[in-house]
């Protein structure tokens, strides 16, 4: 995909026209501001802020976007509670349309093209990744093993003659070598200069040799978003690079807050959902039970003082809850009395955050504590042999995912697959070749699946899959595909060559079905194909 | 599930600054076939000549607004299995929810930057067929 220089100017045209129109909008805005003394009026603001908002970035006025969401968002709870402007709001409102004006004279630099380099990839199912690698053997298997996950690599043997491809396209992550001929830290500073040279948001993985401090903390320095030690763990660089290269639209943070005060509560989900977060507003604490519920949040944003409970006493409860005594809980508060607020955290709190709170300053308090709680996450969800999904974490997605094919009311299959007569195999071959064999198979599952399907371990030798929006048809092909590559696998054991086979259960979810009973039926059907002579995929009735 | 290329697509906008920028931006850089329509009103009459393969529709607009086009459109038949794109400001939190579980395929929001739009659209589709 390509643009050419007259795409460029006619983009330049219409930011320019947009630009001269805009003190005009704004002028709109403002009368309109100053006849908002019903309904009609108030709606008629609301609709021209709105539009403002949903134009200003795309034409290089980001501000203008900005203030006029948040002008629409104050609008907009008026219109909803049915009521008139109070004159607090009027002077807000006041407040921002001098901002507006303000911002209305000042377009980011027209440079939004090159700034967003074409992609060097046209096709979407792979990601390019470039690796930058003067061991010829090495980026040659690194590239061939990292197709069986999905990247398309492009290998460069000095730093720059990698830097020299970045002006042509732009890959999704860098793997980048520390040591080269050119200098013991030849790697990092080549990422040093691109970092410089704006192009800070690929993600850099460092692999290397050196396991001293000073070459982490060169890395570090350099922005890196991952260290990996030679000699490499493939499928641990492949996790690293899924991670890094996960699209932000697939999975947003969700963020719950809950504060009675609805026009305050608003503002702070617009500030969040500006950084790219999900936010939902909860300003009736006592549904809180039932939010945490449907929402599953991954942060909870809460008021120390609201009528009917205090803030301290709601993370108390939700701490109560199984599946949220790890969620972060963040209290925002006028008080400075440091008691009262020891007292909160010892009933369950994590952090506290002074209002009033300057929008940036909230996003990234919010951030850095999402970021954590993933990372926590993730290392307590997981199994450690095979880097799947533990037994409690599958049935949480299991539970998650049921609710959401009722919702929606889509098809999904939850299939079983447990490992044929693996105890002869721990016998026979020792622990240690059972061990392999286990990750073996984890390994080809995650291989096989789609991204958004959900593997876990879930008991020694037992494995559950998620499938999301495929009908059981689909499902037993991919299985059965699945079946007949691993009963093809050669594992190896001082005893010689072996080779293991595994049954399995589909079952497709019924609309209304528990995620228990779902669970039984696909246990079930794998009881019958152990049954029918093990080796198969037998689906549900 | 829905296979088949992205070539065609209908945008419904009220805003000329808006309409003119997302042509220029899925014409010229995503290579798309496109056809403006400035309400849904206009939509509905052009869709069934035009066959989109995808619909992208703005949520707020006077008249006909998304969500009744939406309706409408899935009313009609020949129009009811084209996939559907929201194109919102939105200014309230829940409201992308609101949009998928009416059936839209998924929520674009606005502002968007007509360089990255094609490949968010792409994305998108690609998304859809898997």
């Amino acid at each position: 995909m390509s643009y050419d220089e007259g795409v460029i100017e006619q983009l330049r045209q219409l930011r320019e026209n947009y630009a001269q129109q805009l003190p005009g909008k704004i002028a709109a805005l403002e009368t309109a501001a100053k006849e908002c003394s019903d309904r009609a009026g108030v709606a008629a603001l609301r609709s021209l802020a709105h539009g403002l908002a949903g134009s200003g970035s795309t034409f290089g006025f980001p501000e203008v976007s900005e203030t006029a969401r948040r002008l629409e968002v104050l609008v907009q709870t008026v219109l909803d509670e049915g009521r008139r402007l109070s004159a607090a709001e009027a002077e807000i409102i006041a407040g921002y349309l001098d901002a507006l004006q303000r911002a209305g004279h000042k377009p980011i630099p027209w440079s939004a093209p090159a700034m967003a380099p074409k992609r060097a990839s046209s096709t979407s199912a792979t990601k390019l990744v470039y690796l930058v690698e003067d061991d010829a053997l090495l980026a040659n298997d690194l590239a061939l093993q990292l197709v069986h996950y999905g990247y398309e690599i492009k290998t460069f043997d000095a730093p720059d003659r990698f830097r020299e491809a970045l002006t042509v396209g732009v890959p999704k992550a860098i793997i980048m070598d520390i040591v080269f001929p050119e200098g013991d830290l030849a790697g990092v500073e080549m990422a040093t200069k691109i970092a410089r040279e704006g192009y800070m948001d690929v993600p850099i993985l460092f692999v290397s040799v050196r396991d001293d401090l000073t070459a982490r903390l060169a890395a570090v320095h350099a922005g890196a978003s991952g260290y990996c030690l030679k000699p490499l763990d493939i499928p641990a660089l492949a996790a690293t690079l899924d991670d890094l290269t996960a699209a932000p639209s697939g999975q947003p943070d969700r963020v719950l807050i809950v504060e009675d005060t609805r026009v305050l509560a608003e503002h702070y989900a617009c500030t969040l959902e500006l950084a790219g977060i999900t936010a939902r507003v909860l300003t009736e604490p006592m549904q809180i039970l039932a939010e945490m519920n449907d929402f599953r949040p991954n942060l909870v944003l809460m008021d120390m003082y609201m009528p009917g409970c205090s803030g301290a006493e709601l993370a108390a409860a939700i701490r109560q809850l199984e599946n949220y005594n790890m969620v972060p809980i963040v209290f925002l508060s006028t008080e400075s009395d440091t008691r009262k607020q020891m007292k909160a955290i010892t009933l369950g709190g994590d952090d506290f955050l002074v209002k009033p709170i300057a929008p940036d300053y909230l996003v990234s308090a919010v951030t850095a504590r999402l970021r954590r709680y993933r990372t926590l996450r993730a290392s307590v969800q997981r199994d450690s042999l095979t880097g799947l999904l533990n037994h409690a974490a599958t049935k949480d997605y299991l539970a998650r995912e049921t609710a959401r094919a009722a919702r929606h009311a889509q098809p999904f299959c939850l299939a079983i697959i447990d490992l044929d007569h693996f105890k002869a195999v721990n016998d026979n071959h020792g622990h240690l070749a059972g061990d392999r064999v286990l990750k073996q198979l984890a390994d080809q599952l995650k291989h096989r699946l789609r991204k958004s399907d959900i593997v876990g371990r879930v008991g020694g030798e037992e494995f559950a899959v998620i499938v999301p929006q495929t009908g059981e048809p689909q499902a037993k092909i991919l299985l059965e595909d699945l079946c007949k590559g691993f009963a093809h696998t050669t594992h190896r054991a001082e005893a010689g060559e072996f080779s293991v086979t595994f049954s399995c259960g589909v079952a497709e979810y019924r609309i209304g079905e528990s995620d228990e009973s779902l669970y039984i039926r696909a246990d079930q059907a794998l009881y019958q194909a152990k049954q029918a002579g093990r080796n198969r995929v037998v689906t549900a009735r | 599930m829905p296979d088949g290329s992205l070539r065609k697509i209908l945008y419904v906008e009220d805003e000329p600054d808006i309409a003119a920028v997302a042509r220029l931006s899925l014409e010229s850089i995503g290579g798309f076939e496109m056809l403006v329509c400035g309400s849904g009103k206009e939509a509905l009459g052009a869709a069934p000549g035009f066959a989109p393969d995808l619909i992208l529709l703005d949520v707020m607009m006077p008249g006909m607004d998304g969500p009744s086009t939406l309706r409408a459109l899935r009313a009609t038949s020949g129009l009811s299995a084209i996939p559907i794109i929201f194109m919102t400001a939105k200014a309230q939190t829940g409201e992308v929810n609101r949009y998928r579980e009416m059936g839209a395929l998924d929520v674009i929001t606005k502002p968007f930057d007509p360089i990255k739009l094609p490949d968010t659209i792409r994305d998108i589709w690609a998304a859809r067929s898997r």
